[in-house]
């Protein structure tokens, strides 16, 4: 399909605009191990001092440390690097370029930039999802493996969403890289279940930056705990953002391009 | 001195108009500063209650204290020059800073300074509104307070200059994002932001006090806490004046060495 | 035989490629006073400021044209130009380029649209620009061997060929506006919009991509539409030009019109044995050296002076020149005029 094949020309530009810098890809795999090595460290100091956590299995959270590392992968892969890409171009100017283009300029500044080194998120949070899983005792079933895909699929539209939202605020205000980093600080949250915290920052990790729906609730389907409402909730959610992403992007080229509302 | 302090007022006042410019980017660093404490609070008041209200020496109301004063205390020493150093060398645009008669580094403190200044206001109401909702319990006790004054001014420059020598490295290398990393990965174990530093395994506490970065944050919160003995409290000051020294010295190493290497990336 | 109405015939043969018509463009801007008070002032509420950058202006550009859009800093050039590639939404006014609406971004009419913008790369920056084109091939579908051909092609043209394999910051400026260039005409487009191409190029770089363009324009039919406030673009370039100032148009003809309809004066080149002569009598002297003498006289006044310098002093050469072309501008834009 066409979206596929311009995807693999980002990704081809991606990974040789990153070949520049070789070394690079041992540097990103020391900080990622270090990233793993203190999530980790914080698990076992956690778990030094009690049995459960909020009740949490210790290898439940460590599966969703594994769904963190790749979920975030993801996001430092692709999704992060364009977003990022699309408020300079749009301080700049050079959005111009994108706009005379005869693509859709949503597609365009999704796959723009690709940050390849981040794969080793990817492949690290694999490991120790496989590594969590091994230890839970193989207790997944086919049914929790089908919903913890569609959950984890679910999530990452709605972070891909959100992200897009947020930066599609750049068309309206001028420093908003620095609201990338809410993002960046709240996804931190992701790494302990969400049902930890009071109600208050529940709510706010679930509905008004969506952390919950790309690690805790792919977790939760993955350690059999996951409602059947809960993912249609997600999925319904992942949807509804989709759209809603859709309006505020076009909304944004409106004000851009200086059109009248 | 006087034109040192003149610039300094300038300086302020240009930083402080094109802060307020950008009215909408200034709140918004704020809410990371919050969230993460509050996610080790919330961890650690979780693990404290399902172990009979207590754990290594804290009660749940004294995880609560100490997330909360680290938040604030996290808040007025941070810098983000490691990022804006990678900025300006990449886009070529140290070499405006350096064509200036002053040290650059003088410009960089300004401006965090003000940055702080607009949000401390909102940092303590936040802290407020976190007392309220997680009941932490606080020791007052005077000595300490008064010596917090201190500590902090020191926690800000030791963190400050070994930050700024840090962002350096983008004169050596055009992807400083990786340095970045290690340091904060570093940071955030050392530093006692994911735990008070009594609660870690040993050979960290070891590294934690060798390092600089106990002396950033750690330390004056636990020291505004009461938890510190005098003699603590006053190794710790020395810990930090030592630091102050070793990081002025490695900075002037280092800015030499970085300005000879110099070479703009991007015309 | 059906009657067709000769109108009708005349206005389809000659549809224009571009098409504006009483086009207005006005922005709001923000605007605030020095000081702490102001700025404090400012977090509450904002002042704002209607600003006209294109005031209403018409012309019309045929297929194959390459006409010079002239005009200082801040004229409404570029906004012009944005509005007729689709970047911007005009306020108010008639707009068609290849006989759609720019701003509706049509797929179809981006294809065969192009706009190059000088010190402004969409080349990815740490790969080599034949990378670059290879995505660009992509985003437009060029057909493989059409993007062969015309990759060739361009790379005869514009010298590309060591340039191609180096990554993009490495290359100088000019290697660099030569390869982006390149990549935004690979899919051949019928309208070339071109902004400030030359600006921050040395001379003969230039000379270089000016050639090129009138190269590209002769064997393509592209319509080429070239801003610039380097009269030596549009002296290159462009038989037409319309000049814009304060967001209305100046002046739309042909060059030497412009010359003829704003100059007052002729600039008389007389060649004498010395400079001891006193000259001031027959018009304003700009200079003198080894007898060549220049002289700045009314046009009105240009046969009268040059019969007396004949009949009063031994001229060995005498030329009438018009004024160069720079000063014209100068003079054009100085004026305040409807």
């Amino acid at each position: 399909m066409r979206y596929l094949r311009l995807l693999f020309e980002f990704l081809r530009i991606g990974v040789m605009s990153e070949l520049a810098y070789r070394a690079n890809f041992f540097v990103q795999l020391f900080v990622s191990l270090l990233e793993l090595g203190t999530a980790l460290g914080g698990l076992t100091i956690v778990f030094a001092h009690t049995d459960t956590l909020g009740g949490w299995q210790p290898d439940e959270v460590l599966a969703l440390v594994g769904i963190y590392f790749l979920v975030g992968g993801v996001i430092r892969l692709l999704i992060q690097p364009s977003m990022e890409r699309l408020i300079e171009s749009v301080r700049e100017g050079t959005l111009d370029f994108t706009l005379t283009k005869p693509e859709d300029a949503q597609l365009l500044i999704s796959i723009q930039r690709v940050e390849i080194w981040s794969l080793t998120d990817i492949l690290l949070g694999f490991g120790v999802l496989a590594v969590a899983l091994t230890r839970l005792g193989a207790s997944v079933r086919a049914w929790q493996a089908a919903a913890f895909a569609v959950a984890l699929l679910a999530g990452v539209v709605i972070v891909y969403s959100f992200w897009l939202i947020l930066a599609t605020l750049s068309f309206w205000f001028v420093r908003v890289e620095n609201i990338l980093v809410i993002f960046q600080s709240m996804y931190e949250a992701g790494r302990w279940p969400v049902s930890l915290y009071p109600a208050w920052l529940r709510f706010a990790l679930t509905f008004l930056v969506p952390i919950a729906f790309a690690t805790t609730v792919p977790a939760q389907a993955l350690a059999g705990r996951l409602t059947w409402q809960l993912l249609l909730g997600a999925v319904a959610l992942a949807i509804a953002l989709l759209v809603v992403s859709r309006l505020f992007w076009r909304a944004g080229i409106q004000r851009y391009s200086g059109a009248s509302a | 001195m006087k034109g040192l302090v003149d610039i300094y007022v300038q300086q302020f006042k240009t930083t402080l108009a094109s802060q307020l410019q950008y009215r909408a980017a200034l709140f918004i660093w704020l809410i990371g500063h919050i969230l993460e404490p509050l996610v080790f609070l919330v961890v650690w008041s979780a693990v404290s209650r399902s172990n009979g209200g207590s754990v290594g020496g804290f009660s749940t109301g004294e995880f609560a204290a100490y997330f909360i004063v680290l938040m604030i205390v996290n808040h007025l020493t941070f810098t983000w020059i490691m990022f804006e150093y990678e900025y300006r060398v990449r886009q070529g645009t140290l070499s405006f800073a350096l064509l200036l008669p002053i040290h650059p580094i003088h410009s960089d403190i300004a401006d965090n300074v003000s940055y702080k200044l607009i949000t401390v206001p909102a940092m303590l109401l936040v802290a407020a509104l976190l007392g309220v909702a997680f009941h932490p319990t606080f020791r007052i006790v005077p000595w300490a307070v008064a010596a917090f004054i201190p500590a902090l001014i020191m926690a800000f420059l030791v963190r400050f200059l070994v930050e700024w020598t840090l962002a350096q490295t983008a004169f050596w290398t055009t992807r400083v994002n990786a340095a970045n990393q290690v340091y904060f990965v570093l940071a955030l174990f050392l530093s006692g932001q994911i735990a008070p530093l009594s609660l870690l395994p040993a050979p960290i506490q070891v590294a934690a006090v060798i390092l600089p970065f106990r002396w950033m944050i750690g330390f004056p919160v636990e020291l505004l806490l009461g938890r510190l003995t005098p003699v603590q409290a006053l190794t710790g000051l020395a810990a930090q004046a030592a630091w102050l020294a070793i990081s002025l010295i490695l900075l002037r190493i280092v800015w030499r060495a970085g300005v000879r290497v110099y070479s703009a990336v991007g015309a | 035989m059906p009657h067709i109405p000769q109108g009708y015939i005349w206005e389809v043969a000659t549809l224009p490629a571009i098409h504006i018509h009483d086009l207005r463009k006005t922005y709001v801007v923000s605007e605030r006073e020095a000081g702490a008070r102001a700025a404090l002032k400012s977090l509450l509420h904002r002042r704002t400021q209607e600003v006209p950058a294109v005031d209403g202006i018409s012309f019309d550009l045929a297929a194959g044209e390459i006409v010079g859009f002239l005009g200082p800093n801040g004229a409404g050039k570029t906004t012009t130009l944005k509005m007729l590639s689709g970047l911007l939404h005009p306020t108010a006014g008639e707009l068609a380029v290849l006989g759609r609406v720019p701003w509706k971004r049509e797929k179809a009419f981006l294809r065969q649209i192009t706009l190059v913008m000088g010190q402004r790369n969409q080349l990815v920056w740490d790969i080599p620009p034949a990378d670059s084109f290879e995505l660009n091939r992509a985003i437009y579908r060029i057909p493989a061997a059409d993007y062969r051909h015309t990759l060739e092609e361009l790379t005869g043209l514009l010298e590309l060929g060591p340039l191609l394999r180096k990554p993009v910051r490495n290359l100088s400026l000019g290697e660099r506006m030569k390869c982006e260039i390149a990549a935004a005409l690979l899919h051949r487009p019928q309208v070339v919009f071109l902004d400030e191409p030359t600006i921050g190029l040395d001379v003969t770089m230039q000379r270089r991509i000016r050639s090129f363009i009138a190269d590209y324009n002769r064997r393509y039919g592209a319509t080429v539409l070239l801003t610039s406030h380097y009269m030596a673009d549009v002296e290159a370039l462009c038989r037409r030009v319309i000049v814009i100032h304060h967001g209305r148009l100046l002046f739309d003809g042909e060059l030497s019109g412009l010359v003829r309809r704003f100059t007052a004066h002729k600039t008389i080149v007389v060649q004498l044995e010395d400079c001891e002569a006193d000259l001031r009598d027959y018009g304003e002297v700009i200079s003198c050296t080894d007898g060549r003498a220049i002289l700045r006289v009314p046009k009105a006044e240009t046969a009268r002076v040059t019969e007396r310098l004949l009949a009063d002093l031994p001229v060995m050469d005498l030329t009438v020149e018009d004024p160069p072309i720079e000063e014209v501008i100068e003079q054009v834009f100085a004026q305040e005029v409807t």
